[in-house]
């Protein structure tokens, strides 16, 4: 074997990933080659540096325990699509006296899994942002900050607003996904609570929506060419009411 | 597959892993506070996609989802600064938390963690599976998303750089 044909195969053999009958060509040529049998020297002192000098990092203590509530929570949401339902459908009755016909029609047919599944994923976005630490990327109260740190971001702009006056302040955004697609994210409080909000482009129009999982309720609508979806722990009138100003003020924009 | 057993299998099978997925996550970010998020939001998405899981060493399936998520995670954060990323400031800053090791250590190695921070993502992500995980070649590929040639040629390069970048601080600190 020549020094090439081993260096070439040194690192295999290092790795021991070489078969029984290459590796024995390549011990051989060591044991006659200074300078080969120096370079394996080499990469052994470096392996045996990196294990004995390169910290291994072990998960911190709590991690664990808060992967597994994460997980059992996040499988209990995902397997209770009939809870999601009965709780819409509950809603839908209550409510329908007062709603118009679009309303229903988007609650029928493909239409009505295909916002459930968006709802599912919303909601995770959601309750993420409030368990991990990373709730906003602008913390930020003033909507000129906020709608300025999105250029660049993202390939639209969103609408940022705020409405502190009318008690729900605007405190930050950052940018999320939902499936593929990178969203804006805007967060707002009322009280102790998070309202999240989360827009892209989209071509719907109408399909407003409203939905409850898990003590989380979700509304979305289309308006001005974005998707959006309110979601919040806040109770579903309130809810209601920041999406109407939302609406309202979307409205006003020339 | 039924939800409370898939979720017992997925904690049986997954869970194990967490040290390695901490590690390599913790090295990808070079932060605790990102590798954290990183893990739990790779966990998630291991329930997610557990159906996709087709049997065998659950430990490459892991730590794929782990650096997937790493590497949205630097698309994110590299998102939420203006400023580009800086190997100077913080190299500074890594540089503080090897001082203890070296004054203990004085070795040629003492600067290891140091080069290992510096490298290339893409390397640095090979050299951990290998090296701390000793992961074999068709492991580290299935979890990097890459060939094995392209696993061997950056492993290969990270070497050389770990080498060259151990020498030049042997050089700088003197005899």
């Amino acid at each position: 074997m020549t020094c090439e044909t081993s260096g070439s195969l040194l690192e295999a053999y290092l790795d021991e990933e070489l078969d029984a009958a290459q590796a024995a060509q390549v011990a051989e040529h060591l044991a006659g080659c200074p300078a080969c049998a120096g370079s394996y020297a080499r990469l052994l002192e470096l392996r045996a540096g990196i294990r004995s000098h390169a910290p291994y990092y072990r998960a911190p203590a709590g991690l664990r325990e808060r992967i597994r509530s994460a997980a059992r929570e996040s499988s209990r949401q995902a397997t209770a699509p009939w809870r999601a339902m009965a709780i819409a459908a509950g809603i839908l009755l209550a409510v329908s006296a007062g709603w118009n016909a679009a309303l229903w029609r988007s609650r029928a047919g493909s239409a009505d899994s295909i916002a459930r599944s968006m709802a599912q994923t919303i909601e995770s976005s959601h309750v993420r942002s409030l368990i991990g630490t990373h709730l906003l990327d602008v913390p930020s109260t003033d909507q000129h900050t906020v709608k300025p740190w999105f250029n660049g971001k993202l390939d639209f702009s969103p609408d940022v607003r705020d409405f502190a006056e009318q008690g729900f302040p605007l405190i930050g955004g950052r940018i999320d996904y939902v499936g593929d697609r990178t969203v804006a994210a805007l967060v707002y409080r009322r009280r102790q609570h998070i309202v999240n909000v989360f827009t892209w482009p989209s071509d719907a129009r109408g399909g407003e929506t409203e939905s409850d999982r898990n003590g989380y309720h979700l509304i979305h609508w289309n308006a001005g060419g974005m998707a959006w979806w309110a979601v919040s722990d806040l109770n579903l009138a309130e809810l209601r009411r920041f999406e109407h100003l939302y609406r309202a003020a979307g409205d006003a924009a020339p | 597959m039924e939800a409370a057993s898939k979720l017992a299998l997925y904690e049986k099978l997954m869970l194990p892993h967490l040290d390695a997925a901490y590690n390599l996550a913790r090295w990808m970010t070079r932060n605790e506070d990102d590798a954290q998020d990183v893990v739990q939001e790779s966990y998630l998405r291991a329930l997610r996609f557990f159906d996709g899981f087709r049997g065998g060493d659950p430990r490459p399936w892991l730590l794929a989802v782990v650096r997937n998520t790493a590497r949205t995670w630097r698309r994110r954060e590299r998102a939420s600064t203006t400023e580009p990323f800086d190997e100077a400031v913080h190299g500074s800053g890594l540089h503080v938390a090897t001082i203890e090791t070296e004054l203990v250590e004085g070795s040629r190695f003492s600067g290891l963690r140091e080069c290992l921070e510096l490298l290339p993502v893409e390397f640095r992500e090979v050299i951990v599976m290998r090296e701390m995980e000793e992961m074999s070649y068709r492991e580290v590929a299935e979890a990097a998303g890459a060939p094995i040639g392209t696993v061997m040629s950056r492993l290969s390069r990270a070497r050389r750089r770990l080498q060259d970048c151990l020498a030049a601080r042997m050089q700088e600190s003197g005899p």
